[in-house]
């Protein structure tokens, strides 16, 4: 039982932090639309004096330095294509585990998931020079396939086909289909939940990732947007606050769209997968 | 189910078996590779490798050598790294999550969604902001302070404030995921217990402490391993805000590697500091569960 007045409190106190959430992407928006000039004196002044589209302008035409939509163009495509290679293979070998006479299964079981326990920096320098012997480097081969070596979806898939209801998958085999069509008419769309989920771990882990990307790629061209702006503000736009504002605005603006649309879909992931 | 033909087992492997390529190739050769790798003096530029068996690792117990000060002063940043930033991110996401869980019905939602913003971010976006935020001269925390007649604070160039500055960026970055996770544990705390305890007549306090935390605990565990790892892998933040500065005071471990990698181009040093750097952290999660499976 609370009454109203602590109500109120937790309310404000949940406000208050609110802020501390919103203020600085609020502090971005606004200085991206200051000139560089201003930014450095702005002070206290939270909007524009003068009101400027040109770091946009600037952004988006620049002189080729900062090929932003390219850069996103890139950042999505990697994330996409990463996540369905994730989404096939994962399925296939989580189904084939969970419930079909596949041999060595123990052996292929423990070892998937005991790679879950090795940390990733082990990998992290012998699979450049993999790409680096088979000149993948600076394509999108090296920052699309390691993604697709985690055990982590086949864990999380196993597990939901351990526990799915073997009669539904009898009275299809019954029906006479065979596995493949058990597989892709019973099995897949009873799990589209958990591989939604999947999905969404993934897009985010590979659009997000930072080193991998940063150490494998060189060309302007193949960068993705968040190793793009990481070079642009060790470069040529390290004292321009303005510009560098306008090019992170404009990679968040729509990841944050996304996010809030879909972070309902996200939230409920985090409970199915069990990760509690 | 049906029949174990060899033609059977076939098929069903087929279902296995692009996973299983991807497997060997990228995580299985890699980490084989890998320890390969560190025994050998690996010039990236050199095709030639000479085997040196254990002597890279020899190099990072050696105190003459330059590797084993590049190791461990890694390895040091990076732990004070961990050792600031996992208990606020376990207790803060703790404290959000209850803030969050006490708040109206239909205020939960909004809340959650405003706190969960800044995951969607790219750590380079962090940086930008945050070192704009806390620029020594034009920086908005600066400019507040000497309204309020403060000191200003060198918050990137002086210590311990570019630890302060990395660990508030972290936070306000990944707090979220954390909260999330522990909105979801408290949901599934039944509430029978909560009402025993009100008729025990317990405080709020005391039902946080003897009904919540006991509930939540594997909730806990996994938040403490994860952002435990999370902080362990640190490299974005550093190499962004701060670049590993003030000198070489927040260069992290994982900075160490790349440069050794990279920049001396000797990538069998490097690959022995990520083995040890790995080997680090399994004991670490171990000895996390142990000593939190002995409490019980």
């Amino acid at each position: 039982m609370q009454s109203k007045a602590s109500k109120a409190v937790i309310v404000i106190i949940g406000i208050l932090i609110g802020l501390i959430f919103l203020v600085p992407i609020f502090w971005m928006l606004a200085t991206s639309f200051k000139s560089d000039q201003e930014a450095f004196t702005a002070g206290l002044k939270w909007l524009p004096e003068v009101f400027t589209l040109e770091n946009y302008q600037y952004a988006f035409q620049g002189d080729g330095e900062t090929p932003v939509l390219a850069w996103m163009a890139n950042s999505l495509f990697v994330g996409i294509a990463g996540t369905l290679i994730v989404l096939i293979v994962d399925t296939l070998a989580a189904y084939g585990l969970a419930r079909l006479d596949v041999p060595f299964k123990k052996l292929f079981i423990g070892m998937f998931i005991g790679s879950l326990t090795i940390p990733w920096v082990i990998t992290f320098l012998p699979l450049y020079m993999e790409f680096n012997t088979f000149g993948l480097l600076d394509t999108y081969a090296v920052l699309i396939l390691p993604y697709s070596a985690n055990a982590f979806g086949v864990f999380l898939l196993y597990q939901y086909f351990r526990g799915f209801p073997k009669e539904l998958e009898e009275a299809a085999f019954l029906d006479g289909a065979n596995k493949w069509q058990v597989f892709t008419k019973v099995v897949l769309p009873s799990a589209r939940p958990v591989i939604w989920t999947l999905a969404i771990f993934t897009f985010m882990g590979i659009y997000n990732d930072f080193l991998w990307p940063l150490v494998t790629t060189n060309s302007p061209e193949m960068r993705t947007i968040t190793t793009g702006i990481a070079i642009m503000q060790q470069g040529s736009f390290v004292s321009s606050p303005a510009k560098l504002m306008a090019l992170t605005s404009i990679a968040t603006i729509p990841a944050v769209l996304l996010f809030v649309i879909g972070q309902r879909s996200f939230i409920k992931g985090v409970t199915q997968s069990g990760i509690k | 189910m049906y029949k174990t033909s060899w033609k059977s087992k076939l098929t069903s492997s087929l279902f296995v078996l692009p996973y299983l390529i991807l497997f060997t190739i990228f995580l299985f050769i890699p980490i084989i590779y890998g320890a390969w790798m560190s025994l050998h003096n690996w010039d990236l530029l050199n095709p030639v490798h000479e085997f040196v068996g254990l002597k890279n690792y020899m190099k990072i117990f050696d105190s003459s050598s330059y590797l084993n000060n590049l190791f461990f002063e890694g390895l040091k940043h990076t732990l004070l790294f961990v050792i600031f930033s996992v208990p606020l991110l376990v207790v803060v996401g703790l404290g959000l999550a209850l803030l969050i869980n006490s708040l109206p019905g239909r205020l939960k939602g909004i809340f959650r969604t405003m706190y969960f913003i800044p995951y969607s971010v790219s750590v380079s976006v962090v940086a930008i902001i945050w070192l704009w935020l806390l620029d020594t001269n034009s920086g908005l925390i600066n400019q507040y302070l000497q309204v309020l007649h403060l000191p200003i604070i060198p918050w990137l160039t002086d210590l311990p404030w570019a630890w302060v500055s990395i660990v508030i960026a972290t936070l306000w970055w990944t707090i979220g995921f954390n909260m999330v996770i522990f909105i979801n544990a408290l949901n599934d705390v039944s509430e029978e217990l909560y009402e025993a305890g009100s008729l025990d007549g317990a405080s709020r306090w005391q039902r946080l402490i003897y009904i919540t935390l006991p509930s939540i605990k594997p909730t806990m565990l996994f938040v403490l391993i994860t952002s435990t790892i999370a902080s362990f892998n640190i490299y974005g933040q550093p190499y962004l805000m701060t670049r590993g500065g003030p000198g070489t005071e927040t260069k992290v471990l994982l900075m160490n590697i790349v440069d050794e990698a990279f920049k001396q181009r000797q990538l069998g040093n490097a690959a022995a500091m990520s083995l040890m750097m790995a080997l680090i952290m399994i004991v670490i999660s171990v000895v996390q569960l142990r000593i939190t499976n002995r409490k019980e």
